[in-house]
Parts: C-alpha cells; sequence; structure tokens
C-alpha cells in the first residue's frame, strides 16, 4: 500500500494537463492495474466481479480494456469499500433525484487528502493559486460536521483551499426554503470590491437564489476581478429554459463582471479528486491522475474523436473503495485526444445528458427506447 | 391511388380514413381463402432485398404461408370458414362475420408486429386502422410497399390505413377509438391502460395483449445429456435472440434442474458458445444507450450480490450468462441477458409463477414429468407451454386468447322455414 501511495502521490506532483495522451496512458496504467488487483485483495465481492471480467487485467495494453464498474453499483449498502469501518473518515453522498438512492463514498484520510490535493491542483490550473475571499452561495448547514456530506458540501469544501476567508449567503427562510442573506451579500460586495474573488454555488442555487431576485431588483453588486466556479448540472434550469449563455450573461450582469468569468465544472462524488471545468473552448479536460473514455453504446469500445457515447471516468487517486474506472450513466461526446485550442493536453469532451433508463417492457410499448437510439 | 401509410395531424384525417374503410367493409365480403392468396404472395416477394434484413420479416414471412394459417382458421372459425361458407350446426347455421373497422395498437418495440396484428383482423374479413409507432415508420412503409406490390386489385391494400402520428395526440388517439369496431392493443401497462381508456363505442371488442415475460426449463436428464446439449444450447440461443430478448415470449431466465455428480459448468460453456454464434450470425446493429447501461450494471450486480454468483460475458453488450442458483425468477434486463438457475425441483420455481409470465419453454427427456409440469405451470397463469427454440412461435392462442376469432361475429342462423 504504502507504495502505491507513493506512486499515486508523484502522480499527483505533475501538472494536471502537462502529459501526452500517451505519458498519461503510461503513467497510469500499471498503476491503476496495481490498484484494482490491491482492491481485488480487500473486497472479495469485487474481486468476484473483476475475476469473471472477460478479458485478463495483467495483459491489458490501454486503460480502455481495464473492467470499469457502473457507478449505479456505488448505491450499495453497506457501501463498497476497500478499508476497515473505522478507518472511513468520512462518507460522500451524491445528489439524487428525490426518491433515488444516493452514492456512497467512504473515504479514508488519505484518499480524503488526495481528493483535496486533486481538485487543487486542477482548479490552480483555471484560476491561480493565491488564496482570496470565498464567497459561498448557499447555507453554511451544506458543509455541517458529521460523518457524511452531500455532493454541495464536498464541492464547496474542495474550494476551501483558495479561501482567506468564507462567507456564505444563503439562510434559511424558516419554511425549508433557502433565501438570500441581501445585507451580507452586499456587505461583502462592498467590502471586497477591489478584490480578487472566489464565488461558489450550485448551478440552480446561483440562478433561483442569487441571480433572480437581483436581477428583479436590477442590483450589480459591482465586483469586477472575480470567477464564479458553478457545478451541479442544468436539468433544473433545462425547466426553466435557462441555457448557458443566459445563465452567464445574467451572472455577469448581477456581479458586474465579463461572462468567461463563469465557470461551469462537472463533477461528482464517485470520481474523487477530479472536477471538469469549461476551459475558455468550451471544453472539459482529463487530468494526468485520470482519464475519461466514452464507450459507443454497441460496442462499449471507445469512439473516435467527434462521436457520442456513455462516459467512463477513471481516478487513481481512491484507495479506500474502489472508484478506479466507473462507468457512469452520463453520454458525453470526445472533442479530440489531444491538441485543445486552450493548450491543456490531452482527452477534452464535452457532456450531453444523462443516458435515459431502459424499461422492461415485455412486448410493450418501448417506443421511448427505439428513439433514444435513432 | 390508395395512400396506404398517411401522416395524420387533424382527426378529422383519421375519421376519413375510417369511413373509407367501412364502405370498403360494406361493399363486399372477403373470403379467408383471397385473404390467404394475397399473403402467400405478400410472404414471396417480402424476401426480396428491400425487407429481407427487416428483424422479423422471416419470421413474418413463416406466417403469411397458407400452410401456417389454414390451421389457424380452421381451428378458431371452422373448416367451412376458409371459403366463406355457412356451417350447419344443428337445426342452425353458423357464419363469422367481420366485426367492421378494427384498430390496432401495437408495441413500438417488435418491427413485424404492426402486420402480424393486422394480419389477424384481415383473416377476420375485417378492415383495418393501424397506429404505426413512430420508430417503427420507415420500416412499416417498406413491409407494407411489397403488400402493394402483389395486391394488384386491391383486395387487402383497399382494406388497410396505416396511420403515423404521434402518441402524446390524445385528440387523435381519441379520434382513432372512436372510428373502430374492435381493437387489438399490444403494449406495456401504461400504454394499454391508456389505450384502454380511450373513448371506443360502447360496441366495440378489445383485445389486449399486455406486458410478460417468458422462462424456459430443462430437467436433468436434457441438460446433462452430451449428445444434445449443444442442440439444445443453439435451440436457447435462438429464443434469446429474437427480438433482441424483449419480446413476452422471450426467455429471461433458465432454470436447470440439479442432478448429483453433475455441475452445470459444461452446459454453460455450450450455451456460451451457442450465443457467439448466434451472435456472429446475427449482430446487434443498434442499441440504446439505456440498455447498454442496464447490462453493464445488471453484470455487477450480480457478481457483487455473492461471490457465489458466476458469469460469462461478451466484452461489448452483445449476450449475458449470469449463472447461480435459487428458484425466484430475477428482475429481468433483457438486451440478450440470460439468467441461469440450478434448482434442485422445476417444481420449486414453477410453484412460484403468476400470471406474469407468458411462456414456459421446456425441454424434458421424461414425458410424464412434462405433462405434470406443464399442467402446474398453467394452473399458475402460464399460457403458452413449447419446446425450447420454439418460443416465439405466433400461433393461437396467443396469451390465452386466439388471434381471429375475437375480432369476428359468429352470427346463427335458424331457419324459419323447417
Amino acid at each position: 500500500m504504502d507504495e502505491l501511495a507513493h506512486r499515486i502521490d508523484q502522480l499527483l506532483a505533475i501538472p494536471p494537463y502537462g502529459l501526452t495522451p500517451e505519458e498519461q496512458q503510461s503513467e497510469l496504467l500499471d498503476l491503476l492495474k496495481d490498484e484494482l488487483e490491491y482492491a481485488c485483495a480487500r473486497n472479495a465481492r469485487y474481486r468476484n466481479y473483476l475475476q469473471h471480467w472477460p478479458t485478463d487485467i495483467r495483459s491489458a495494453r490501454r486503460l480502455a480494456d481495464l473492467p470499469y464498474l457502473p457507478v449505479g453499483l456505488l448505491k450499495a449498502q453497506p457501501p463498497l469499500s476497500l478499508v476497515e469501518p473505522h478507518e472511513i473518515k468520512k462518507t460522500l453522498t451524491s445528489s439524487s433525484t428525490t426518491g433515488q438512492v444516493p452514492s456512497r463514498i467512504a473515504l479514508d484520510s488519505p484518499t480524503s487528502r488526495r481528493m483535496t490535493k486533486g481538485v487543487v491542483n486542477i482548479t490552480q490550473d483555471f484560476i491561480g493559486s493565491n488564496r482570496r475571499p470565498y464567497l459561498v452561495v448557499d447555507v453554511p448547514a451544506s458543509v455541517a460536521g458529521g460523518p457524511e456530506m452531500g455532493a454541495r458540501g464536498a464541492a464547496i469544501q474542495g474550494l476551501r483551499p483558495f479561501a482567506s476567508e468564507v462567507t456564505y449567503c444563503l439562510k434559511p427562510d424558516g419554511d425549508g426554503d433557502l433565501t438570500l442573506d441581501r445585507d451580507k451579500l452586499l456587505h461583502f460586495a462592498e467590502a471586497q470590491r477591489k478584490s480578487v474573488v472566489l464565488v461558489y454555488g450550485f448551478t440552480y442555487i446561483l440562478w433561483k437564489y442569487l441571480v433572480k431576485p437581483l436581477r428583479a431588483e436590477n442590483i450589480c453588486l459591482g465586483m469586477g476581478d472575480l470567477h464564479i466556479l458553478h457545478s451541479g448540472g442544468w436539468k433544473l434550469l433545462q425547466k426553466e429554459a435557462v441555457d448557458k449563455k443566459t445563465f452567464n450573461e445574467g451572472l455577469a450582469r448581477v456581479f458586474g463582471c465579463p461572462a468567461d468569468r463563469v465557470i461551469d465544472f462537472y463533477g461528482m462524488v464517485e470520481n474523487v479528486g477530479i472536477i471538469y471545468p469549461d476551459c475558455a473552448e468550451g471544453n472539459k479536460h482529463v487530468p494526468v491522475y485520470g482519464d475519461v473514455i466514452v464507450r459507443d453504446p454497441l460496442t462499449l469500445q471507445p469512439v473516435e474523436e467527434g462521436q457520442p457515447g456513455i462516459v467512463e471516468v477513471c481516478s487513481a487517486l481512491p484507495t479506500s473503495f474502489p472508484g478506479h474506472l466507473l462507468l457512469t450513466e452520463d453520454l458525453a461526446e470526445i472533442v479530440t485526444y489531444d491538441g485543445c485550442r486552450c493548450g491543456r493536453r490531452g482527452t477534452c469532451f464535452r457532456f450531453m445528458g444523462r443516458v435515459e433508463k431502459a424499461e422492461v417492457r415485455g412486448c410493450g410499448n418501448i417506443e421511448r427506447t427505439r428513439q433514444q437510439s435513432n | 391511388m390508395i395512400e396506404l401509410v398517411r401522416n395524420i395531424e387533424r382527426p378529422e384525417d383519421i375519421s376519413a380514413a375510417a369511413r373509407e374503410l367501412r364502405e370498403t367493409v360494406d361493399a363486399a365480403e372477403i373470403t379467408p381463402q383471397s385473404v390467404l392468396e394475397v399473403f402467400e404472395a405478400w410472404a414471396a416477394v417480402l424476401g426480396e432485398r428491400e425487407t429481407i434484413d427487416i428483424p422479423g420479416v422471416q419470421f413474418l414471412r413463416m406466417w403469411l404461408r397458407r400452410g401456417t394459417l389454414e390451421p389457424i382458421i380452421v381451428r378458431e372459425l371452422g373448416h367451412r370458414a376458409l371459403d366463406g361458407a355457412w356451417m350447419e350446426d344443428g337445426r342452425a347455421r353458423l357464419k363469422a362475420f367481420p366485426l367492421g373497422v378494427v384498430g390496432h395498437w401495437p408495441a413500438g418495440n417488435i418491427e413485424i408486429q404492426p402486420m402480424l396484428s393486422m394480419t389477424c383482423a384481415l383473416l377476420g374479413g375485417n378492415a383495418c386502422l393501424v397506429r404505426v409507432p413512430s420508430g417503427l415508420d420507415d420500416l412499416t412503409r417498406r413491409i407494407i410497399a411489397k403488400l402493394k406490390q402483389v395486391d394488384g386489385k386491391w383486395v387487402l391494400t383497399r382494406r388497410v390505413r396505416l396511420l403515423v402520428f404521434d402518441h402524446a395526440r390524445r385528440d387523435l388517439q381519441e379520434a382513432m377509438a372512436r372510428a373502430v369496431d374492435g381493437a387489438m392493443v399490444w403494449g406495456g401497462a401504461e400504454a394499454v391502460l391508456e389505450v384502454r381508456g380511450l373513448p371506443f363505442p360502447h360496441w366495440a371488442r378489445l383485445a389486449v395483449f399486455g406486458p410478460r415475460i417468458s422462462v424456459a426449463a430443462m430437467d436433468a436428464d436434457s441438460w446433462c445429456n452430451v449428445q444434445e446439449r449443444e442442440s439444445w444450447c443453439r435451440r436457447i440461443a435462438r429464443d434469446v435472440w429474437q427480438f433482441d430478448q424483449q419480446a413476452c415470449s422471450s426467455p429471461q431466465v433458465l432454470f436447470l434442474e440439479k442432478k448429483p455428480g453433475h455441475c452445470c459448468d459444461e452446459f454453460v460453456q455450450t450455451l456460451k458458445t451457442a450465443f457467439e454464434y448466434e451472435n456472429r450470425l446475427h449482430p446487434r446493429l443498434t442499441i440504446p444507450a439505456g440498455l447498454t447501461s442496464a447490462i453493464c450494471q445488471a453484470r455487477a450486480s450480480w457478481l457483487l450480490d455473492d461471490i457465489a454468483h458466476r458469469a460469462v460475458f461478451s466484452t461489448g453488450p452483445d449476450w449475458t450468462l449470469l449463472v447461480g442458483s435459487g428458484s425466484e425468477i430475477p428482475q429481468p434486463t433483457q438486451g440478450k441477458t440470460l439468467t441461469v438457475l440450478e434448482v434442485d425441483d422445476l417444481r420449486q420455481p414453477l410453484q412460484k409463477l403468476d400470471g406474469n409470465v407468458q411462456t414456459l419453454g421446456l425441454a424434458m427427456a421424461d414425458p410424464a414429468r412434462e405433462e405434470e409440469l406443464a399442467s402446474l405451470a398453467a394452473s399458475r397463469g402460464v399460457d403458452r407451454i413449447v419446446k425450447l427454440g420454439r418460443m416465439h412461435v405466433f400461433a393461437p392462442p396467443w396469451d390465452g386468447v386466439d388471434l381471429i376469432r375475437p375480432m369476428v361475429r359468429v352470427v346463427r342462423h335458424v331457419p324459419s322455414t323447417g
């Protein structure tokens, strides 16, 4: 384990987008093979899965040949873990649609530390490394202590290393909903108007509790030098017919900054230590300690550039749960395997939405299923 | 020139199509023999390159043959019905007459189902309004073009209108329901309930074929028989492959009765070979991403659930064998995912069946035991008990219901003279 940990730390010391695809594959392939072997030794159920994989793991010559676990399996209770219960420091839970079971990710101290380091490395590449006032568009309860933390809390905490001070600008409204704490926000804006500031919020929270009320009152905070990061997906905003352009312009107007200061990033708690911010070209990039493989639904083989498919995310960082290679329920398109105009090396991609669930229907009306394939 | 396939936007277009059909039915009777003549010719041209590769077309060609349909007509309507003649019944005489215009709501997952459903009603002398599921629009046009090609006298083409419209258009669904005298409805629970709730005339007769699954079972002497093993496995693979395991007659689980001293591993290996062979013959051309996800999830879930579970699967989503023991039917995944379960006694799983299981595919070395199991399965709601390899043979009764008779009126005439 010490040797594995050392190799992971070495990867984390490399600039996140500094390797060519070939160099990245060569760094990751053997490490992931060893991590899978380690995971097999620690979890009999996971071992049973990998032992039945149709190809030999040791002879795999590319990351795409390694066995992946559908992310839904991380919803198992008790959580799939590679460590003893007393070693679990925190359990992360995914955001889940009402009625769905969230994923539960067991983190020990080393994985937790690497997770922070991984997110910091990526974020630094986009916003620089200085600490700065950190405005969180959420309530403090989202990061309240305890053995479990949700996706919102994890995202807020992930950016904490960039904060010189933290201000939360939402508060509970008494009816179980959230509301904007105007006094606190305006005070923060007044005090930090000349500072470089970091703002973070879940996408729909930013829109619903910050942009909409401030825009209704025609308020501009006048904070020109900031980065606004947001994550959490577009599903709820799509229902309100709010697209990315409208969202970015809305935020830019209330903060008084250029729209290109708004950075959307995709992250899932299961893919620990990795987030995928949009670059200036609108693409998402893969850091050296992970990978994204987009698989053709018909063959499960990696797609060509420009082709859509099911997203598999890889991360070399976890050692407390088998989250190394996860087949997600998202669809994406590979933009290029190298050569984005933003200058970052390696694979870049764009999300295309969720995989629509297949329903078992007998001689049923599977029209919806058929339409997906068209 | 009659336009058989119509894109519908207004309810009035449906009423107009129904009116044309009703006039045709009222104008002249049509005998099953004359329908069969056109069907035979249609079956022949469906073998041409424009249609031969459509999934299920080979099956449809078999179905349309006189040799297949004549016995069905005779069994359901009687010998003399073939020529449209009256049959004696004591002092009375009987004859099948069409209901009139029959509406068809086929399922969207079986490419040929609009045609299968329609042919049942045509054999009863009816005219047909068929709602074509959106995804089947193009395939259905190609198949029906072949009917037009051979039906020079418009025997059947003037009795058929295929309607293409969005299934969410309630006004169009309602217009179609109002226009028919009978309906054949195929679909999932949600779809069937929706159609049933449409405003049909009070006299309309409905034949509903709802969502069900099917299972397969083999006694120990069948699967342990080395000489016959390969042949059985090929049959199972064919049953799984047809309709991508999405039909109600597709086996989702195979129960193997245990035999002391025999392990099913060799059988599973032979089954794997049969699956690989079938996959080479009939590879998938497309798959919804959701089904691929479900297949990957089923594989992992099965192996993580219990370390005694085993599995064999392709690197792609092509096929999957999940192996274990137990008498419960697992949640089906479809997409050529067959669960193989060893049981001590085949009566164990069969006793647990309910009306959800349509077909039981059997391989039994002992005929007396087969009769016993067939009766047990029938008493637990199973409607079809057939030999493995023949699970999809579309022969009535289907779902326990005849296919032609529900859409005809059997008229009784007791002569006043005599």
